[in-house]
């Protein structure tokens, strides 16, 4: 007796717990999270560490200084373009929750025009395009030293 | 409980199909409901499959022998620690334990991701889903389920075999089954990556720490293995090139070389083809492990041929697991070319390519080994020994070759190193080795290959240190810190690089323990009570042996039991004493020999008592006369390093598995301040 409840109460238990999802609709997410890595942003974070690992080699002696420069300069370059793809696919983002192509048209128009006004006022970077907030002296994106920047004091 | 256990494995059938099912329809037609649902039976059949096994405890410990699997591995007088083991002590039991721990690892799996990584689940689900399946269908329907009766109820039972009644060999099979198990994970996360189609390196970084918990647990349970083989088999070494060790070697080699590996895909976005192709060999070879030594095929074909429908199943599902997995990547293949090439043959990608090709090379040699005697023996009736020697000529220089790259890889750079550093890195490394092998040669050792694998292991250990030396100092010297404190951050910014390095000196043990055994001294001789014998042992001192005699005792579920004492002195000095026994357990026709080892961090003294004129009259009645015995005396050399290596290298996988502290707090930094980038020296 005790037998046969046990058995229907583990049967029943387990077709409840797996079936309730599919009949009362109770879901499991699909989709990325926000604060997960996408495709490109991995990219970058990938040309980021091989920079460092580029300098630990060089630090620890195992690349001449040619060959750490060239290679520096050779990563700099897969890391930029990475960073810009990280911040098309934003950008992309973005106006896809804006909507029309409409209004997409006119995000680029606002776009170039606040390049234009961040160019003006020393925010935007003149290496790689990227707009930075006001008062940066380094642009975020790529490294370079912001037009706007003042010098720091000595001492 | 029994009863409910056979109950829960028949349910557990239905349920995983269903989860398997959900799983796939529900990725597939990106339903989050039904992904739920098969989420659930993943940890519904975990329950199900542990109340199971439960069931198979129960029935050990409450000495149910109406049930065949406890008849055949149990009897009464059993302790009860190996009572309670006795569901891995044999085939079907195995079976049932590597599906529960399969779908706990799962369970485990999806609970971790129950809020990241979510596109890949409904497929990961899915995959391990259809593995569980597989396993309960075996258990069901292939003539091995664990719940079977017998129909009478005998007294007692067979017992277990008197060998596997060992403190290791209770621990080792679970060991193995646990780094069997784990590697389905990263194998699901490859599969879901080829059917969602996110093929970057995204499954690789989310499953690094899963490999590596298998990589841990696999490389203990050989280590175990060998433990039990040293002590329990009696003669003397702890590798034999044996099938059922071999089995276990085979997915280690490939998931070394998919450790290895994926670190290129991952900086260099090469290989992702090869990757895919490593892990689901990797997964196959654990499938066949347990195939291979779960299933009679070793002892030989022809008790194996009794058997087909285990064989069948298994060979089935290995051929789907080929087929799926060679069909998605083909699929893939556009999205899988390598986005670079390997600059230059001197570069860490080039020496982690070649360390992969011969860990490979050792992988096929071995399986060849493996199958070769089982193939000559289904086609002409006569099996083809494939012995040690093959297996020790094949593998030991490629062996060799490994360890010296374990030395190279971490001094060349990533994408091209310049032939003027390399000879700067490595004079000092090699004028080290060079200085070890010279230094044995001048004292008159002439064991070449032995000699060759020290001056190896000097070299690699040179390297290590002066990594780690580098490291530091670098770290100190831009970071402004005290040479402990930099030392400490230096590992713990860079877990799996640093970690790995400790792994590399844990390796570097374990080969010099190999090499030690061509020091070996070994002696057989008679002696009578009072008798003494002097060894001179390689390390330059004198061990003297004095037989005392022999005397009885009777441990649990023995007939009896001789234990013969030795006294051991060192250069005249008393070190201690060694008892080797003969066993005669209740369930065993024939006496088991019990070794007797005194070790020390250099050699070991090892005893077995090979024969006494008559054991029984010479233990029981005590007659001087009738103690005469003949011992196999042997001195083995750094056995020990064996052991510490293990934990050396159970330690560097602990700190590469280990939790990083969040995010890498470069990330922003230097996006935001090139200039700080020497600021994270030594991270990975």
């Amino acid at each position: 007796m005790v037998l046969i409840v046990g058995a229907a109460l583990l049967t029943g238990g387990v077709i409840l717990f797996i079936l309730l999802p599919v009949i009362r609709g109770g879901r499991a997410s699909l989709e990325r999270s926000e604060d997960e890595l996408t495709e490109s942003e991995a990219k970058k974070r990938v040309s980021l560490l091989a920079l460092r690992d580029v300098e630990y080699d060089f630090a620890t002696g195992k690349l001449d200084e040619g060959d750490y420069k060239d290679l520096k300069r050779e990563i700099s370059r897969e890391a930029l373009s990475a960073l810009r793809e990280v911040e098309a696919e934003g950008d992309r983002r973005l106006r896809r929750a804006k909507g029309s192509a409409d209004e997409e048209a006119g995000g680029i128009e606002a776009e170039i025009a606040a390049v234009r006004e961040g160019l003006r006022r020393g925010t935007t970077c003149h290496t790689c395009g990227h707009s930075n907030a006001d008062g940066s002296r380094f642009c975020a994106g790529c490294g370079a030293q912001l037009p706007g920047a003042v010098e720091p004091a000595p001492g | 409980m029994i009863v409910l256990g056979e109950l829960a494995l028949w349910i557990a059938l239905p349920v995983a199909i269903w989860g398997m099912v959900l799983a796939f329809v529900g990725g597939r037609h990106r339903r989050g409901d039904l992904v739920l649902s098969a989420e659930r039976s993943i940890y519904a059949v975990f329950a199900l499959l542990g109340i199971a096994s439960a069931g198979i405890v129960a029935a050990f410990l409450g000495d149910r022998y109406e049930y065949l699997y406890v008849a055949s591995y149990s009897n009464r007088a059993l302790d009860t620690f190996y009572k309670a083991s006795g569901l891995w002590a044999g085939q079907r039991g195995s079976l049932l334990f590597w599906a529960v721990l399969l779908a706990f690892f799962s369970a485990v799996a999806v609970f971790t991701n129950r809020r990241k990584n979510r596109e890949f689940m409904p497929y990961v689900a899915g995959v391990l889903l259809t593995i569980i399946t597989f396993f309960i269908v075996v258990l069901l329907f292939a003539d091995v389920n664990p719940f079977e009766q017998l129909g009478f109820t005998p007294a007692d039972g067979q017992g277990l075999n008197p060998q596997l009644q060992n403190y290791w060999m209770t621990i080792h099979p679970p060991t193995l089954y646990l780094g069997f198990t784990a590697f389905a994970v990263p194998f699901a996360f490859a599969m879901s990556a080829l059917l969602s189609g996110r093929v970057d390196s995204r499954w690789i970084v989310v499953t690094r720490r899963w490999t590596l918990l298998s990589w841990f647990f696999l490389s203990n349970g050989i280590i175990f293995g060998m433990r039990w083989a040293y002590e329990e088999l009696g003669w003397g070494g702890y590798w034999f090139w044996d099938p059922v060790e071999n089995a276990s070697l085979l997915p280690w080699l490939t998931a070394t070389a998919f450790l290895h590996s994926v670190m290129i895909q991952e900086k260099r976005g090469m290989l992702k083809v090869w990757n895919m192709a490593l892990v689901t060999l990797t997964f196959m070879l654990t499938i066949f492990a347990t195939f291979l030594t779960r299933s009679g095929l070793i002892e030989s074909v022809h008790s194996f041929a009794q058997e087909t429908k285990i064989a069948l199943i298994f060979l089935g599902f290995l051929a789907l697991i080929v087929a799926v997995s060679v069909v998605l990547i083909i699929h893939r293949y556009p999205q899988l070319r390598s986005e670079s090439e390997i600059q230059s043959f001197f570069s860490r990608e080039s020496a982690f390519l070649f360390n992969n090709l011969i860990l490979l090379a050792v992988a096929f040699a071995v399986i060849w080994g493996i199958l070769l005697p089982l193939l000559s023996e289904g086609l002409t009736g006569e099996a083809i020994q494939v012995g040690a020697p093959f297996f020790n000529r094949v593998n030991l220089p490629m062996g060799m070759v490994l360890l010296a790259l374990v030395g190279i890889g971490p001094v060349i750079a990533w994408r091209r190193a310049s032939k003027r550093n390399l000879a700067k890195n490595f004079t000092i490394p090699l004028l080290v080795g060079v200085t070890v092998v010279g230094v044995f040669a001048i004292r008159g050792s002439r064991h070449w290959m032995s000699l060759i694998t020290f001056g190896i292991s000097a070299f690699v250990m040179t390297v290590i240190l002066v990594e780690f030396f580098k490291g530091t100092r670098a770290r100190s010297r831009i970071e402004g810190e005290g040479i402990p404190r930099a030392f400490v951050h230096l590992v713990a910014r860079n877990r799996r690089r640093w970690g790995g390095y400790i792994v590399h000196v844990g390796i570097v043990m374990i080969f010099t323990a190999f090499a030690g055994n061509a020091f070996n001294v070994e002696v057989i001789q008679t002696l009578e009570p009072g008798q003494s014998i002097t060894l001179a042992s390689p390390l330059g001192h004198d061990y003297t042996l004095t037989y005392e005699g022999l005397s009885s005792s009777r441990g649990r579920n023995m007939v009896w039991q001789a234990v013969a004492l030795m006294s051991l002195d060192r250069d005249g000095r008393r070190v201690g004493s060694i008892t080797t026994e003969k066993r005669m357990y209740e369930t065993s026709p024939s006496p088991m020999t019990e070794v007797g080892i005194h070790s020390t961090p250099f050699e070991d003294v090892y005893i077995i008592l090979a024969n006494a004129e008559d054991l029984i009259a010479g233990a029981y009645e005590n007659d001087p006369s009738a103690q005469r015995a003949t011992f196999e005396f042997q001195i083995n050399l750094l056995v020990s390093w064996l052991w510490y290596g293990g934990l050396m290298l159970t330690f560097g996988s602990l700190i590469a598995i280990w939790p990083s502290q969040g995010p890498l707090p470069a990330e922003k930094q230097t996006a935001a301040r090139p200039e700080a980038v020497p600021a994270t020296v030594g991270a990975d």
